[in-house]
């Protein structure tokens, strides 16, 4: 009995809040010091092995467009500290508003003082000008979280480098931007240090390549 | 405890550590500046690796704390205590049972598994200050991958000594890039820097700096083709546990010029006892 009063109230909570903000249907973290930790820890192992891959346990966000893995990278990351960029086809105004309620982000439209990029692999353009970092501080970039068609431990793109024993591969979807997205990882290597790091969500799946990983598409090394 | 977050630092600060830490793990070898917090050890307590500890650790980790190999020196005892008291975490001497590692000078000899941290306490991070004091000079030179003159250090040593004579500190270079300090741990140690399949996180407190290697990552210590990387060897077996591959300590017993060896890794040096026994 316990439970289901404790339940119901969490819902009217829940409906007075998303009276207030119209973010109620964006959950936040139940425990925020305890889950931040243990979601934090996934993100590190996902950073510091690219390509793995890990399952993500969030409560899952109103809009699958994002998907509960990346809304849980936004709340663990992300705080009044930091500057979001939201790509057009995920911004809506409850995403801003739950952002802003739960986290504290700074939105802003300028890609290049970004410390965080939200899009998906239909919204990613080459062109965007996100920032690098420079060659003295290469830290400064933006990270990008990205939202992919399908993440798999298969071909074709092949990744190497630090974290990666061998080689280790990354299925990250067949459209357009899914390609042009493992071209701009690929494209890393000539800037580095500079470059772009990016957390790929599908789902509560999640993997993350940064910019000191080598990727070679398994087809291309064929023709050579 | 009452009155104090999990693990110490306030969530705020800890997320700025972390994200520094992605980046930090994302370029392997840069030196990542982050806001240092005051914390309730002086500086050259490992306060920097207490800040990365309390940034990564979780409730149901267990942790091991070093100093110069050892579990029981004032150092390790202190921090060991400290995250007993704000994170109420499980602790270990043992190597293997250990999730997260913080260590002062040393790297254990018992050989790290995947999923596990070490965490390293720097005083210095940069391995060129003492060469070049300008901080601004030394991150354009980390930029430009101008670490021509650390190679002149080394060979200043072979000319004074007939080798090189750096024997901590030993400056490696991390995936072909950046010139990293590996913290005062033995150039003993260097070997094992390379292709670990730990993640190795470094914090300066002080100087407010912090740097990564991932797993698997290659790491080089510097040298010359004519003059390669040797580590230290010893004539000795550690007199405790017979151990003829581990890093020893000398130690006086007498006044008459007694002294024998002993491995500076308390754990690996009783597990070992505990084998032969």
């Amino acid at each position: 009995m316990g439970q289901r009063h404790r339940e119901q109230r969490e819902m009217e909570t829940r409906e007075r809040v998303a009276g207030e903000t119209g973010s109620a249907a964006w959950p936040g973290l139940s425990d925020p010091a305890h889950d931040s930790q243990r979601l934090f820890r996934q993100i590190l192992g996902a950073m510091s092995e690219p390509g793995t891959l890990e399952t993500l346990a969030v409560p899952v966000p109103p809009s699958d467009a994002l998907g509960a893995a990346l809304w849980g990278v936004v709340l663990t990351l992300c705080d009044l500290e930091t500057r979001v960029w939201i790509a057009a086809d995920l911004d809506s105004p409850a995403l801003r508003q739950a952002l802003t309620f739960h986290t504290g982000a700074r939105i802003t439209d300028d890609p290049e003082s970004a410390d965080f990029a939200l899009l998906t692999h239909e919204s990613f353009d080459p062109q965007t000008s996100f920032a690098l970092g420079s060659d003295t501080y290469p830290d400064r970039g933006t990270t990008l979280m990205v939202a992919v068609e399908r993440l798999a431990n298969v071909g074709p793109s092949m990744l190497s480098g630090p974290g990666i024993e061998t080689t280790r591969a990354l299925d990250i979807g067949d459209t357009a931007g899914c390609r042009a997205l493992m071209d701009r990882l690929a494209a890393n290597r000539a800037s580095f240090p500079q470059g772009l790091d990016m957390i790929f969500g599908c789902g509560a799946r999640l993997a993350a390549v940064p910019r000191s990983t080598r990727v070679t598409r398994a087809d291309a090394k064929e023709v050579n | 405890m009452n009155g104090y977050n999990f693990a110490y630092l306030d969530e705020q600060t800890k997320r700025m550590i972390r994200r520094a830490l992605l980046k930090a793990v994302a370029i392997p070898g840069y030196q990542v500046p982050f806001g240092g917090r005051e914390m309730p050890m002086p500086y050259g307590w490992g306060t920097g690796g207490v800040q990365l500890t309390a940034s990564i650790l979780g409730a149901d980790d267990i942790l091991k704390v070093i100093d110069q190999g050892a579990d029981d020196t004032t150092n390790a005892v202190s921090i060991r205590h400290f995250f007993q008291r704000v994170a109420g975490v499980e602790t270990t001497t043992a190597t293997t049972a250990a999730d997260v590692i913080q260590t002062r000078h040393r790297i254990p000899e018992t050989p790290l598994r995947a999923g596990q941290i070490l965490v390293f306490q720097v005083p210095i991070p940069e391995p060129l200050r003492f060469i070049e004091p300008s901080e601004q000079e030394t991150r354009l030179m980390h930029a430009l991958e101008e670490y021509g003159v650390m190679h002149v250090k080394l060979y200043e040593d072979i000319a004074r000594y007939g080798h090189i004579a750096t024997t901590y500190a030993y400056p490696v270079k991390v995936d072909g890039r950046y010139v990293m300090d590996p913290s005062p741990i033995p150039k003993f140690d260097n070997p094992k820097l390379d292709g670990n399949p730990a993640l190795m996180l470094f914090g300066a407190g002080r100087e407010k700096r912090l740097y990564a290697i991932p797993p698997h990552t290659r790491v080089e210590s510097l040298d010359f083709e004519d003059h390669p990387f040797e580590i230290q060897r010893w004539e000795h077996a550690c007199a405790l546990c017979g151990s003829d591959h581990s890093y020893l300590d000398e130690v006086i017993t007498d006044d008459q010029g007694g002294r024998m060896f002993v491995c500076s890794d308390t754990d690996y040096c009783q597990s070992r006892r505990g084998e032969v026994a």
